[in-house]
Order: C-alpha cells, then sequence, then structure tokens
C-alpha cells in the first residue's frame, strides 16, 4: 500500500479535481490519495466525483482553510 | 458537530498512523470572538448606513446575506454547468434551476402586482434585445469563469474566504466591467439593436408565460437528473 501526496494548494477549482484524476489513474487498488487543497470549492466536486468513481473518502480540516482529503482507490 | 467528526476519523480508510501524526498541527484558533466582533460590526455600519438612507442599509443587509449563503452553500454558477462534464454530478445544476423556478415565480409575482395596480414594472430596463452577441458573449464569459475560477458572485465569495490568488480575478473582472461600461454604447450601436426584445408576457399572456417558463426549467431539470443518472451507470 502506498501513499501518495498531492499539492494542490493555491490552486483554484476545477485544477484540484482534474490534479486528482490524473493521480488516481497511477495507482493500484488500495493505494491512497492525499490531496491537499486550499479552495473551498474543491471541498465539493472532489469528493463528490471520488465517491461517483465509487473510492473511499474522508476530508480533514488540517488547518482553517486547509483540508486534505484522502482518497483510498477501490 | 462532535459526533459527525468522529464517525468521520473512524471511517473505512486506514492509514498508517504516521501520516496522521507527521504533520505536526497548529491548535485552531477559536474564531468565536472575531465572529461576534465581526457581527457587531456589521450592525453598526447597517445602522449608519440606514440613518443615510434606508435603501443603503437594505442593499447592505441584502449583501451579507446572499455571501453568507453562496459561501456556507459551496452554491456556484460555474460549478454548476462545469461539473456535469467534469464529474458527472448535475447536483449544483439542479440547484441552480431550482433557484430559477423561485425568481421565476417571485418576479412574476411582483411585476404582476405592480401591472394589476397600473403601476410601471419594475426591472423593465432589462429586457433588451437578444442577437448573438448575448450567445458569443456568453461563451466567451463562460471560457473565463472556468480558467479564473469562479463567476463574478464565486469569485467575491472566495476573495472574502481568503483565497488571494483570485483577487487577481476580482481585479481584472473590474477592470473588465469598467471597460465594458466604457464601451457600451458603442456594442448597442452596432450589434445589440437589430435583436429584438422579448417580454414573454406580452407574447403568451402572464399565466402562460410563467407556466412555459416553468415548463422548460422543468425540462432541463429532468435532463440533469438523466444526465446524473446515466454517468452512475457507467462508473
Amino acid at each position: 500500500m502506498t501513499e501518495k501526496i498531492v499539492d494542490a494548494l493555491g490552486e483554484a477549482c476545477p485544477v484540484p479535481l482534474i490534479k486528482a484524476q490524473n493521480a488516481i489513474k497511477e495507482l493500484a487498488v488500495g493505494d491512497i490519495l492525499i490531496l491537499q487543497i486550499d479552495h473551498s470549492c474543491a471541498m465539493k466536486n472532489v469528493p463528490e466525483w471520488a465517491r461517483k468513481e465509487g473510492h473511499n473518502v474522508e476530508i480533514e480540516e488540517v488547518d482553517d482553510g486547509e483540508w486534505e482529503i484522502i482518497i483510498e482507490k477501490v | 458537530m462532535a459526533d459527525l467528526s468522529n464517525t468521520e476519523t473512524s471511517s473505512s480508510i486506514n492509514r498508517d498512523l504516521s501520516v496522521r501524526t507527521r504533520r505536526q498541527r497548529k491548535p485552531k484558533k477559536n474564531l468565536i470572538p472575531v465572529g461576534i466582533g465581526v457581527l457587531v460590526v456589521i450592525v453598526i455600519i447597517g445602522f449608519l448606513l440606514a440613518m443615510k438612507s434606508a435603501l443603503l442599509g437594505f442593499f447592505w443587509l441584502t449583501g451579507i446575506g446572499f455571501g453568507f449563503i453562496l459561501q456556507k452553500a459551496r452554491f456556484c454558477f460555474t460549478a454548476s454547468l462545469r461539473d456535469p462534464y467534469l464529474t458527472g454530478s448535475t447536483s449544483l445544476t439542479k440547484a441552480v434551476l431550482i433557484a430559477f423556478v423561485v425568481t421565476t415565480i417571485g418576479f412574476t409575482a411582483i411585476k404582476y402586482g405592480a401591472f394589476i395596480r397600473g403601476l410601471p414594472i419594475p426591472g423593465q430596463g432589462y429586457v433588451v434585445p437578444i442577437s448573438f452577441a448575448t450567445i458569443f458573449g456568453a461563451f466567451i464569459f463562460g471560457i473565463g469563469m472556468v480558467i479564473s475560477g469562479g463567476c463574478a458572485s464565486g469569485t467575491l465569495m472566495r476573495v472574502g474566504e481568503g483565497f488571494y490568488m483570485q483577487l487577481l480575478s476580482l481585479a481584472f473582472f473590474i477592470v473588465g466591467s469598467l471597460w465594458g461600461a466604457h464601451d457600451f454604447g458603442w456594442w448597442k450601436l452596432h450589434f445589440m439593436i437589430e435583436g429584438k426584445a422579448v417580454f414573454l408576457p406580452d407574447v403568451f399572456g402572464w399565466f402562460f408565460a410563467l407556466v412555459i417558463q416553468l415548463l422548460f426549467i422543468g425540462l432541463l431539470y429532468i435532463l440533469a437528473d438523466r444526465w446524473e443518472q446515466r454517468g452512475q451507470k457507467q462508473g
């Protein structure tokens, strides 16, 4: 099981989503992608997309206005 | 709230503990005193504006209310048109359509109310000719808002949230608006005047205009819903 951290801090929507979509393609099933974001819009569309694809998703607020979206590829 | 965060952290993803502890978390500042301070300032400014003119005070309150709802709901006109393509999700599209239904009914009520009392109908200045300029402008605006990461309201809201990169969007949004306003007369004379202004109640009557518009929005809603279902089957 590997973890990949993708830094999307300071990126406006929809860049974080595209980064996540590209990063998850390279991962194997069971791997974890950690997406770091600070654009509130990505809080909505990234988990929505990931859940739709069937991945497990968690959101953690790391700091005020800074989040980590943790996606486990299924 | 505490319950919710507990269930979230103990969910199905089991990560290495190292990840959790890797980042030393700063203790979060308690923002409630700040919130109370801001509220007091909002009320004081509201009073000062209302003393100058009641309308200004009203604008102040509606503006803040609008921004608050926009931020809390993560409502975004850009995403409502972009996400169906990018993620296959149409939840925001449907939210925008519902907002259209509410405004359609509300504006019809206001306008019809003025009409039956024989008063001038408010907002008729916004019934302007439609032409290819409308379509072309909308297309350019669409490209712009996806690149800059938000439409007008979204950009304002995110700058307020503290996403400073969009100050750039805001600066050029202001430049563009001023420039557009400056040259508006020229555009109007050369491109827009040839179109025909359509006010639906004049064409269909008040009742049918309302029904037709609601039916059309309903149709779009059904299409949006279908689109989401289709995406789910593929995924």
